[in-house]
């Protein structure tokens, strides 16, 4: 028989790293896949179920971790697991972020809560090769400071020459120094030239809608708008139909679509 | 003629006649290397039965497609794909199916395109596509609810299958379209006689009459611009088309052509898992639902529409033939007889 590709490789959790209440990182064993930045994989929970998720740790480093949250029922079985614990992983699944577009450019990037995940990876892979890109832009919004994710990570990064990261919350506390709304406050100066700029965007949906908007209204350019789609993606290679947007498997196509792959579908983000 | 999954076809039309009286020794030979399904009348509906050469055997090749979906054969219903940690090997018996017809083939060459062409490949599928033999047969009477013609689609095998067979006065007239089909007519060469020039004439006359039924029975062609009318459909028309529907799915579960499927873990003892595929249907409320909870088809509008972007408009753009076979299986068995022909049309 052909390679299955619906098989998960056996491998296990050896540390977890909390990031917010209910948002965790996971490191798996060495590594069982090798990925780009972009590709996400399908995690399995033995017996529970498998879910997709896109990888927050570099490419070019040798370890695989997945900042993952608790939302459902494959989720609420992997946080009871521990280190040590056997899972299964497929992948990699999906296309990369095209990074030669991106080449001497800069490169925008937006995240919401936990969909700052996959961000980090790609920023990752960006710092990697810095000075192929012009310059990188973060844009980060959480519900709360308790809700941001790579707390200690963060301050590192905003010292990088060529990086500028701007966060918010939309509900501050006593200690919060920062902005307070929703991401789209830190949008309201847009810094880079629309005309050139690739502007990537990850989170939950109605921060998708809302950002995408404001993208379109200052002018960038349709084909240079990435979205991550949040589908329910399971075989991951195509076949199941269940992530279809539109003509596309967000699985095989995906998972980041551009604007101008989605713009003519009926709330493409729901 | 439709080209298909298998790379054997021969481009050499070879042409065979199977006496009525050699057709159980035709099974016979055929039942020694594989199990052989073939088609039965009962209660006005044809079913595929497997062949048992001590039971009664009263094959019908003339009634329309199965009332079953066929799909079973290929894809079936509920299948193990996986075992954790340790994985699972296959390996398929061969297996015959005798008499289905040409809208069963369309189905098939949907699969072949989704699990065989569109990689990576489905090692299931493909384990039980090259161990099953297709002999599919002329469809001489076609009924009220076939409208394979208006799918681009003749009543009688083109391809797809390994042999087509027309019965005529004299006997099944076979028609081979792979090397595999040529092998087995070679193994049971001394039941064939060469067909004369009054079995082929018999054959088109009797293929001429089921497509003036089809014409009959269909007689306005969908807009050739289907894929972009589908895509541009009036939200009212959408919305109405709907509105018999009880939800009952059995349109979907009947599909020859839908390949949607579900895949579930499920643990077996205390250290191992299985990865069950079933089938699903786009109709389903939480089929598109995500962890999170957002669901881009919560609304049956937009689920009964997205049944028909997929199979006229998205499938269409892939591999410009529709994903469906007009074999009348989703207006059968529907329990508000909604026809999708006049959705379609309007």
């Amino acid at each position: 028989m052909a390679v299955n590709p619906y098989y998960p490789i056996p491998t296990r959790i050896v540390k977890i790293i909390p990031e917010t209440s209910n948002v965790t990182t996971f490191m798996l064993d060495g590594m069982p896949i090798t990925f780009e930045a972009g590709q996400f994989a399908e995690l399995t929970v033995p017996g529970v179920g498998e879910a997709p998720f896109t990888p927050s740790s570099s490419p070019y480093e040798e370890k695989l971790e997945f900042t993952i949250m608790k939302v459902g029922r494959v989720t609420e079985a992997l946080f009871n697991l521990k280190e040590g614990d056997l899972v299964g992983i497929r992948g990699p699944f999906g296309k990369p972020y095209p990074l030669k577009k991106f080449k001497d450019k800069e490169v925008f990037i937006i995240g919401g809560g936990v969909g700052f995940a996959p961000l980090r990876s790609l920023f990752l892979t960006l710092l990697h090769n810095l000075k192929e890109y012009k310059k990188i832009y973060i844009r980060y919004g959480a519900r709360t400071p308790k809700d941001i994710v790579y707390k200690t990570l963060i301050p590192e990064w905003q010292k990088i020459n060529g990086v500028d990261i701007l966060l918010t919350v939309d509900v501050g506390d006593a200690f919060w120094k920062g902005r307070v709304g929703v991401v789209t406050v830190i949008l309201d100066v847009i810094p880079v030239d629309v005309n050139s700029a690739s502007v990537v965007v990850c989170g939950p949906p109605l921060m998708m809608k809302f950002v995408t908007q404001r993208l379109i209204e200052v002018g960038f350019l349709h084909e240079n708008i990435y979205l991550s789609m949040e589908k329910n993606m399971s075989c991951g290679i195509g076949k199941c139909n269940h992530c279809r947007v539109g003509r596309f498997y967000v699985c095989k196509d995906g998972p980041v679509l551009t604007w101008q792959d989605v713009q003519d579908i009926e709330e493409p983000f729901l | 003629m439709t080209k298909g999954y298998f790379l054997d076809i021969i481009l050499t039309m070879n042409f065979y006649l199977l006496p009525p009286e050699k057709v159980f020794d035709f099974f016979t030979i055929l039942s020694e290397d594989g199990v052989v399904f073939y088609s039965i009348v009962e209660n006005n509906s044809a079913h595929l039965i497997k062949f048992d050469k001590d039971r009664e055997f009263k094959p019908n090749f003339i009634k329309i497609r199965t009332a079953e979906n066929i799909k079973h054969f290929l894809f079936p219903s509920r299948e193990v794909l996986s075992k954790f940690p340790r994985d699972i090997q296959i390996k398929r018996a061969r297996q015959y199916l005798f008499g289905m017809k040409n809208c069963d083939l369309r189905g098939i060459d949907v699969y072949d395109r989704v699990f065989l062409k569109w990689e990576p490949i489905d090692p299931f599928y493909k384990e039980r596509r090259d161990n099953t033999i297709i002999i599919s047969a002329d469809c001489p009477e076609p009924e009220d609810c076939c409208f394979c013609n208006l799918v681009g689609l003749n009543p009688y095998g083109e391809g797809i299958c390994d042999i087509n067979f027309t019965p005529t006065s004299s006997g099944l007239l076979f028609e081979v379209f792979t090397q595999r089909g040529e092998r087995i007519i070679k193994k049971a060469g001394n039941l064939f006689r060469s067909p004369g020039k009054d079995d082929e004439k018999e054959r088109d006359i009797n293929r001429k009459a089921a497509i003036k039924q089809l014409e009959t029975n269909n007689q306005k062609p969908f807009d050739i611009n289907l894929p972009e009318v589908i895509e541009k459909a009036d939200k009212n028309v959408i919305r109405n088309a709907r509105d018999e529907c009880v939800e009952c799915f059995a349109c979907l579960h009947g599909c020859p052509t839908c390949y949607c499927f579900l895949l579930g873990d499920y643990k077996k003892g205390d250290n191992e898992m299985v990865r069950v595929r079933t089938w699903d249907t786009c109709y389903y409320a939480a089929y598109a639902r995500v962890g999170g909870g957002a669901n881009p088809r919560s609304k049956l509008d937009e689920r009964f529409w997205h049944r028909f972007q997929c199979k006229f408009n998205y499938f269409y753009q892939y591999e410009k033939f529709y994903a469906c076979s007009g074999c009348g299986r989703c207006y059968r068995g529907c329990s508000a007889l909604i026809d999708i022909r006049k959705i379609l049309w309007q």
